[in-house]
């Protein structure tokens, strides 16, 4: 095995394991924000419980109006399972990744301001009762970080791919015209 | 209302967020023993305060119009509504604390004239002064004395509507005697006269404020700063909301009545 080889087994081996990183959070943020809390079974009464409590969190960081704060709050944890699925599947990866790296970057990028701006509030990133602090900061810049790594790998591979399956056209020599 | 029914209403409420709380308190060990055990001694002392709402407040009602006037000050009560409201929601608040005024002004005064108002919420109000506010404790102070004669509601109210000019100048008693009668500020004033040192808050290194000897209030803002570490209370405004014998995890910050109202709603349609 050449060299090139083996760094192209490392950098898909990294790839895959950043993806199903990645797939794990988003479903692990999914399912923290949709369960039941208190005591209560899963039922979709529980759910909407939950999204309810969700979008507590979601109107503290003060960025929404009240008439969106419902929807965006009802929009992304589906999301971030439907996200955390794709991840998963590996299908187009190029795509999900970008797509993951932009949402936390959204996310990054609100928390920073909302941390600046001396809100001591909920980060509500893994379901209520976490405060937003730097420790938080730290994590999801890390995620947000990850999410990079994994987009420019999943870009990188899929250029590779293109060339190494892209078919050979041999240019013949040009016919002398006696 | 008969023992019975008062201790039924007591163990809603603390019962509930003691189970809440217990888990989290026993990992900081032994300094949440301490605290247990502080919470343990207080615990009859909150039972009498939350018992000692009037059965009569089925509305929003100031708690004033339900007292005599030449009643011996008792328990504070830091209640508003009625105690029999399918939702409790407790708040840990500080009067000199910029969020907990905005919170006040524009969720907590829409929700008690609408859902406090309609007897389905009932709201618990708990001290939580924060030692960087030079006046929080003594604000706590007054509202505590107001809330011994019955007349909690509306000097919450006046402290929270007059935060910026008695933050700049200090002057408490001003605001509170304008939301009083004479004869009823001059009972608080008599309640706060032992009052002369420095208000309890809340320690940064979380050790417990010590009460002052001839302050009656001082005991109660006491007890609520120990019931608000153990959730522990990391910034005000803090909430927490009970329904049907459940507590729902504590929220932070500002947030809008509507999306609260949505919350109360979800619960109420379960």
């Amino acid at each position: 095995m050449t060299a090139n080889e083996t760094r192209g087994n490392i950098a898909r081996t990294l790839l895959i394991l950043g993806r199903l990183a990645l797939a794990a959070i988003f479903l692990f943020a999914a399912y923290a924000k949709l369960k039941p809390q208190a005591a209560m079974p899963w039922s979709g009464s529980s759910i909407k419980t939950s999204l309810s409590l969700f979008a507590m969190q979601v109107d503290s960081y003060q960025l929404l109006p009240p008439q969106l704060v419902s929807p965006a709050a009802h929009f992304l944890p589906p999301f971030e399972l439907f996200l955390g699925l794709w991840l998963l599947s590996g299908v187009l990866l190029r795509y999900s990744a970008l797509i993951t790296t932009l949402l936390l970057g959204a996310f990054f990028a609100v928390m920073v301001r909302t941390y600046m701006a001396g809100l001591e509030i909920n980060c509500g990133c893994f379901g209520p009762g976490e405060r937003l602090g730097p420790l938080t900061l730290l994590r999801d810049g890390s995620l947000l970080a990850l999410a990079l790594a994994v987009t420019i790998g999943a870009f990188v591979q899929g250029r590779k791919h293109q060339v190494e399956s892209a078919p050979v056209t041999r240019v013949s020599a040009p016919q002398r015209a006696d | 209302m008969s023992h019975a029914q008062e201790a039924k209403l007591s163990s809603r409420i603390i019962r509930p967020f003691v189970r809440h709380t217990a888990s989290r308190a026993t990992s900081h060990a032994p300094w949440a023993t301490a605290v247990l055990a502080m919470f343990a001694i207080f615990a009859p002392v909150s039972k009498a305060q939350t018992a000692a709402t009037p059965a009569s407040t089925k509305s929003a009602a100031p708690a004033h119009k339900h007292t005599a006037p030449d009643a011996a000050p008792s328990a504070p009560v830091k209640t508003i509504g009625n105690h029999s409201a399918p939702i409790t929601m407790e708040v840990f608040s500080d009067y000199q604390c910029p969020s907990c005024g905005n919170f006040f002004e524009t969720t907590l005064r829409a929700m008690i004239q609408d859902y406090v108002a309609s007897g389905k919420v009932y709201l618990v109000h708990h001290d939580f002064p924060l030692q960087m506010h030079t006046y929080s404790g003594q604000a706590a102070r007054w509202a505590n004395a107001a809330a011994m004669i019955g007349q909690f509601q509306d000097v919450d109210a006046a402290l929270f509507d007059n935060q910026a000019k008695w933050t700049a100048d200090g002057d408490l008693g001003k605001y509170v005697a304008g939301a009083l009668s004479p004869a009823n500020f001059k009972r608080v004033e008599a309640i706060l006269k032992g009052c002369t040192g420095p208000a309890p808050t809340s320690k940064v290194d979380r050790s417990l404020p010590q009460a002052e000897a001839g302050c009656p209030v001082d005991p109660y803002i006491i007890q609520d700063i120990v019931l608000g570490t153990q959730i522990p209370v990391q910034a005000t405004p803090t909430f927490v909301i009970h329904y049907k014998g459940q507590s729902y995890p504590a929220s932070s910050g500002i947030i809008t009545w509507p999306i609260l109202k949505q919350f109360f709603d979800t619960l109420l349609s379960q």
